[in-house]
């Protein structure tokens, strides 16, 4: 059956396709102003500039969760009578913008109170929804997590600074021992964290009839004894500590077959109704905003051919001659990036570059001392090697050209109790993983190392040109 | 003591990971509060909400059209709760009476499990009916007491998720509630808190709330399908290339500009190929194919780590030629060591565990991976900021000692080991400083 053929576009329909199309990109975005508010931005009026300063502020900051947009959210109203941007937020925007490469110069050029540049802030909305699937990534990260989420990768583990926040400035100088206590509080704390995490899985997974042993690896600067205690092992059944574990007591539950138990919030929301309600309304409201973004993907065409005309109603932007250039700074570079971060990545690659050579002359002298012998069928299989390795290694520079992880497992996973290497199963398996962080873990290890042992011969050729003193290292462990 | 531009950005640098650490603690502490509370005795809920069954009504057929309920099923439902918790007080003094005299009380007191399994329905279908405008899970706000199970019986829930599976939960209220008014003197079904342990296997999922789950995994699925084109996103793609296009030749800016990607770029291949460096240093060479074949990926390293470098290098040159902008200085962006690789889309992906052992050691090993990131930027910032200090400052006195044995404690113990000074002269031995 051949596809239907499509009647002719009505006119009254393209009149109409317009606001529809920006509507379900207001629906989409987190704190977006009215369709109205779009169209008095192209004209440049004065109302239309705040609230785009504030969907701005919403779209690019990584903590745009539900609960900030919220209260900037325009339910009903004039926007002006939302609140008023702040200034630190308008230069945030700013400087955000620059380091991804926004090309127009007319942004930063607008007023910091966020008065003004209706159109300008369209335009700049509109760069940002053409690199990339922005309303996708914001849902992505707004994401109504239902299971018990576990990051298997290390970058979401600690949380990444935001626009900045009120900050009490530090004083001026300290001693060095404040920064010597501060580490003691940083390591404390890490301790902490990880006594913690372990209770945490065995909350969620234990098995009361076994022992937990962990494994040996964790015990770094703790006794054996001492990570027993903070693990909080299976006590002797007379012990009344509840260890019980809610995937396992859960089992059979869930309507998902795939997942087969209830996870924490699941069964939370059992318990606490209120909870639960509100849990409801928030998955209402992502649904919304899926469903708002899908029509957007169908009707966006239209908006593109909106938004050229836009960009020719703009006066053509002369080139910034009003700027003097100013003189690069040590501390500062363009595009918001310190110099010294290029410093500190040259010295890296370079440290790399010497440890690769090293190891590559130490083989390759051995690899020469031993290939005699080898027949004419050798040859033949060294071609292949080289051709497996070129390509194991293109493979690889794809990996950080293209963006992508290198297979790594990435983003939170939701975790699910189940028996050991059932075949058929998707999803990734811990131990895969660990393997993988092991890995990471080895490396990151042999890089502090070598760090540290860079520190030991800086430090020692300082103190070597001053005799008369004795530097007695602590005891090796 | 240390000057102060230097104090400043190392006391951020440290007050900046303290609280990382901090927010994590936070949200894992929370974690486990929920965790902890989810495995004790379930509490009684606080009912203000009516209850959409009615009472004494339940083991009738027909069902009942009292809804929403009247004032007195209230007052009733609170007499009962009151009881119940009264009960749960004596119990606590009969359960040192031992179980056979418990079973047998119970016995007598509650309803036998075949009218139990037929009222859910009832219920459900009253529910169904009462309730057509209020949302599901105010179904389950009544006191969340089902009688205590008698040993090795279970309840059949029938599964209408309109009572998430506490059919027979609300059926136990009335059927106490109608004891009570039948029989006052008799022992009222002794109650006992809903523990996880015990009845976790016979909860249920909320109807609306599965149908909003479903919906939304639905969504996402077609909206990541919705990625590999058909010919309006072809169009769409098209139009935005141009666009972007228009965009950058409209702003009269000179060039290609260095962009924060092209940068991060640069830091996930170091750390790829740190990563493969790595592996093929301690891999094991088994015989020569393996061993020639190492050989070669580390040289094919070595090229690529020289590409990266001459990148490097040409980026800097054309930062260094550019004029700096009148853009605001804004925070230095943390690259995040996964190279931003991260899916724009949502997909439900699993993580499989089937110990609990697996379990805690890849979450131990995750943090221990994140506490070591966090470590290897302290040491390459106090490095940064340390060493020039020390190699500047000329006096040999103890302030100088001081801050080098401190410095060799942060830099190179991790701030846990300390040396020892010892000053070497013949004449008279000093103490440490």
């Amino acid at each position: 059956m051949g596809r239907r053929r499509r009647r002719q576009p009505d006119p009254a329909d393209a009149a109409r396709a317009l606001p529809e199309a920006i509507a379900a990109l207001s629906r989409t975005l987190p704190a977006a102003p009215s369709p109205e508010i779009f169209r008095r931005a192209k004209f440049d009026r004065p109302e239309a500039a705040p609230a785009l300063w504030r969907l701005l502020f919403h779209v690019l900051s990584p903590l745009s969760a539900d609960s900030a947009s919220v209260s900037f959210t325009l339910v009903d109203g004039p926007p002006e009578l939302a609140s008023p941007i702040a200034e630190a937020q308008v230069r945030w925007v700013k400087s955000v913008l620059h380091s991804q490469g926004y090309p127009r110069l007319a942004l930063v050029q607008l007023q910091d109170d966020g008065s003004q540049g209706g159109r300008e802030l369209l335009l700049a909305l509109a760069w940002l929804l053409a690199r990339g699937p922005l309303p996708e990534r914001l849902l992505t990260q707004s994401h109504v997590r239902l299971g018990d989420e576990m990051p298997v990768c290390e970058c979401e583990a600690l949380a990444s600074p935001g626009p900045p926040a009120p900050r009490v400035e530090a004083e001026g100088s300290v001693d060095i021992r404040h920064l010597q206590w501060l580490m003691g509080k940083l390591q404390l704390r890490w301790r902490n964290l990880m006594a913690g995490q372990q209770e945490q899985c065995a909350l969620l997974g234990k098995n009361p009839w076994q022992r937990i042993f962990c494994s040996t690896r964790l015990s770094w600067n703790l006794s054996g004894l001492q990570l027993l205690l903070l693990c909080g092992t299976c006590p002797p059944a007379d012990l009344p500590a509840p260890q019980t574990q809610i995937h396992s007591y859960t089992r059979g539950c869930h309507s998902d077959r795939s997942l087969g138990h209830l996870s924490v919030t699941e069964t939370e929301l059992l318990r606490d109704p209120e909870g639960g309600r509100q849990l409801l309304q928030r998955l209402e409201t992502e649904n919304a905003r899926l469903e708002a973004a899908l029509e957007w993907r169908h009707r966006e065409l239209v908006f593109w051919r909106w938004m050229d005309t836009v960009l020719d109603t703009c006066p053509l932007e002369a080139s910034p001659p009003t700027f003097l250039p100013r003189i690069p700074e040590p501390g500062a570079g363009a595009a918001g990036l310190p110099v010294r971060e290029l410093q500190a990545l040259q010295e890296e690659l370079q440290a790399l570059q010497e440890e690769l050579r090293k190891a590559v002359e130490a083989r390759r002298a051995a690899w020469q001392a031993a290939v005699g012998g080898h027949g004419p069928e050798w040859r033949a299989a060294r071609r292949a090697l080289q051709v497996a390795v070129a390509q194991d290694l293109a493979a690889l520079q794809w990996a950080w050209e293209q963006g992508k992880g290198q297979a790594r497992p990435h983003g939170p996973r939701r975790l699910v109790r189940t028996e050991a290497r059932v075949p058929g199963r998707l999803g990734l398996w811990a131990t895969e993983a660990t393997e993988a962080l092991r890995a990471r873990e080895a490396c990151l290890e042999a890089m502090l190392h070598q760090l540290q042992g860079q520190c030991r011969q800086e430090l020692a050729r300082l103190v070597g040109v001053r005799p008369g003193l004795i530097w007695v290292p602590p005891p090796a462990r | 003591m240390l000057p102060a531009e230097c104090s400043r950005r190392l006391v951020a640098e440290l007050r900046d990971a303290l609280d990382s650490c901090a927010e994590l603690q936070r949200q894992l502490e929370q974690s486990l509060r929920v965790s902890r509370r989810l495995l004790r005795a379930w509490e009684p809920a606080e009912t203000p909400a009516p209850e959409p069954t009615p009472g004494p009504e339940i083991n009738e057929e027909a069902p009942s059209s009292a809804c929403p309920p009247s004032p007195q099923d209230l007052k009733e439902l609170e007499l009962l709760t009151q009881a119940l918790e009264k009960a749960v007080r004596v119990r606590k003094g009969l359960s040192k009476a031992g179980e056979g005299v418990k079973a047998h009380s119970l016995k007598s007191g509650s309803t036998s499990p075949a009218t139990r399994a037929s009222a859910p329905p009832s219920t459900s279908h009253c529910a169904g009916s009462c309730a057509p405008g209020t949302k599901p899970p105010r179904g389950i706000r009544h006191p969340w007491v089902p009688a205590k199970d008698l040993p090795g019986r279970r309840l059949l829930l029938v599964g209408d998720g309109a009572h998430m599976g506490k059919g027979a939960g609300a059926n136990k209220p009335e059927a106490g509630l109608r004891d009570q008014q039948i029989i006052p003197q008799a022992a009222p079904p002794v109650p006992e808190a809903f523990t996880l342990k015990d009845k976790g296997a016979l909860l249920r999922l909320p109807e609306a709330f599965r149908k909003a789950a479903s919906r939304n995994a639905r969504l996402w699925a077609q909206l990541s399908s919705m990625q590999t084109g058909d010919s309006v996103d072809a169009a769409a793609a098209t139009a935005k290339t141009q666009f972007l296009q228009k965009m950058q030749t409209a702003a009269g800016q000179p060039g290609s500009r260095l962009s924060s990607a092209e940068v991060g770029r640069l830091q996930k291949a170091c750390s790829l190929l740190r990563l493969r460096m790595r592996e093929e240093l301690t891999a094991d060479p088994k015989d020569w194919t393996q061993e020639y074949r190492s050989l070669l990926t580390l040289e094919g390293l070595q090229a690529l780590v020289g590409q990266c470098l001459h990148r490097l290098q040409e980026l800097r040159s054309a930062v260094v030629e550019q004029p700096q902008g009148p853009w605001p200085e804004g925070p230095p962006r943390a690259a995040s060591p996964c190279g931003g690789g991260a899916d724009p889309m949502w997909s439900p992906q699993l993580l499989l565990y089937s110990s609990t052992e697996e379990l805690q050691t890849l979450a131990a090993l995750r943090l221990r991976v994140a506490m070591l990131d966090q470590q290897v930027h302290l040491e390459k910032v106090l490095m940064a900021e340390l060493l020039p200090l020390l190699s500047e400052q000329e006096p040999l006195g103890r302030p100088w000692l001081a801050l080098c044995r401190a410095a060799h404690c942060l830099l190179c113990e991790g701030g846990q080991r300390f040396l020892t000074v010892l000053r070497d002269e013949p004449a008279d031995r000093l103490s440490p400083p």
